[in-house]
């Protein structure tokens, strides 16, 4: 392993994915250096989704590689965990175990997982649980709380699990307007922090203000890869540019 | 002859002498069945070669009467050189039989959990047996509390199937003594009477089943 090898977190290459017949992702090329913060975008169903569910296994594919720090997803079954254990993801609905108190939807995998103590992994949640600034509501049920709050637990559940890199998957597409902005701060916060993460997401302020790079997909295919001010001020694509205007207005 | 209510009464001590066996058979075969039952279900979920054999399995025991079940396996089983208690096949029996059912209604419970549950919980690398345990089934159990506990009901009102086995269980029971004396009237009406009671304590068993888990999540 080489030096530059030390530093990516994920090196997707020549990634192809069919759902039967559709063609979803078409020959997928993308390195995420360690640090980098990585904003997906694009009109629905071009294969955002996809990808990042590729990512940590939740969907499989047909060819091309995916490595998480120099470990293969896919090659078997003990690896693929492996690699899985480095990602944390977050869901568009968030995707909570409603029967379990918050606190428990944070340790569940900090216990079978990891075989930590009860207590230990209580501490170490309510440590996250403050990170997102809601230390208040450990002991309530998801159902209790708004969806802003929801997802800021989905958030300190997955780094629960001291991933190196974040998903996002459209963290703030199903939020009442009030809630995306205490959402989008705490993903900022971690940002802060120097956390990698590949966050697919239509919030372009967001994008602008976070993100190091912006790469644009539409009908499976990365069709650009920018700076978000090069992005945004100058698109080289013209479907990137279709895309911005929709967004405009 | 009328129904004479002090016979009855006289009747009752000798009939909820087999209650003990009637409530052992029940309560084990409950869980029996819904033991096997969610196994069932888990291995026809797997899907594969596997998973068809399994769904042959519970469309097979749900289309055949319980009383071939309970006669194949006292009968027929001794000439493979397995010999087992009368009161061994009544419970394996009934046990087998609801498992078909339990799994059907078990597949109900799962299929109306989000797809999402089981995707976080990969998401977070807990294994699938623990998915299961701590994700899958707790939220299955408060989707089907309330058609689980009427087969468990439905377990309870086959006990009497035993018969054919000479397990000693309540009907049974007053059936003897209706045989004894040729008073059939009062000990068969105590023995549904008390059946009854039985089932109406399951119901509200359930019902506070159902009512603890709905309240437990609060959404």
């Amino acid at each position: 392993m080489d030096q530059s090898d030390k530093d990516t977190v994920v090196r997707i290459d020549a990634l192809q994915k069919w759902y039967g017949a559709f063609h979803v992702l078409k020959d997928i090329s993308l390195t995420v250096p360690r640090g980098a913060r990585i904003v997906i975008c694009g009109p629905s169903g071009s294969g955002k989704s996809s990808l990042i569910r590729c990512v940590n296994g939740l969907e499989a594919y047909q060819q091309g590689t995916i490595d998480l720090e120099g470990v293969r997803l896919g090659e078997n079954a003990a690896q693929t965990t492996l690699a899985r254990r480095k990602t944390g993801m977050v869901f568009q609905s968030f995707n909570l175990f409603p029967h379990l108190t918050v606190l428990a939807n944070c340790t569940l995998a900090l216990r079978r997982v990891s075989g930590m103590a009860r207590g230990e992994a209580d501490e170490l949640a309510s440590q996250y649980l403050e990170k997102v600034r809601i230390p208040e509501q450990a002991h309530k049920y998801p159902g209790q709380l708004s969806g802003g709050q929801q997802q800021r637990v989905a958030i300190a559940r997955a780094l629960c699990m001291n991933p190196r890199l974040m998903l996002f998957d459209e963290p703030t597409s199903a939020l009442d307007p009030e809630m995306i902005k205490e959402v989008l701060d705490v993903i900022t916060g971690l940002a802060k922090d120097g956390m990698t993460m590949l966050c697919v997401t239509h919030e372009m302020g967001f994008a602008r203000e976070v993100a190091d790079e912006v790469v644009f997909m539409d009908h499976g295919s990365i069709v650009e890869k920018a700076p978000p001010d090069q992005f945004f001020s100058q698109p080289c694509h013209p479907r990137a540019r279709e895309f911005l205007n929709t967004l405009l207005h | 002859m009328g129904f004479d209510l002090d016979f009855a009464i006289a009747t009752l001590p000798l009939i909820l002498r087999a209650l003990d066996m009637t409530l052992l058979v029940a309560v084990t075969s409950c869980i029996g069945a819904a033991a096997i039952g969610f196994n069932l279900e888990i291995l026809r979920r797997a899907g594969g070669a596997f998973g068809l054999v399994v769904r042959f399995f519970i469309d097979f025991i749900r289309a055949t009467p319980i009383l071939v079940w309970l006669y194949c396996l006292y009968f027929i089983l001794p000439f493979y050189g397995v010999r087992l208690s009368a009161l061994t096949v009544g419970i394996a029996g009934l046990s087998l039989y609801y498992s078909g059912y339990l799994a059907e209604v078990f597949k109900a419970g799962i299929d109306a959990i989000p797809k999402g549950q089981a995707e976080a919980a990969q998401a977070l690398g807990i294994g699938r047996r623990d998915t299961v345990i701590f994700v899958i089934a707790p939220q299955m159990l408060r989707n089907i509390a309330a058609p689980m506990g009427n087969y468990f009901v439905s377990i309870l009102k086959a006990t009497p199937y035993l018969a054919v086995l000479a397990v000693p269980e309540m009907l049974g029971e007053a059936f003897d003594i209706a045989s004894d004396t040729y008073r059939y009237a009062e000990p068969l009406t105590v023995a549904g009477i008390t059946f009854l009671a039985l089932a109406l304590i399951i119901s509200r068993g359930v019902k506070w089943l159902e009512d603890r888990l709905a309240t437990s999540s609060a959404r």
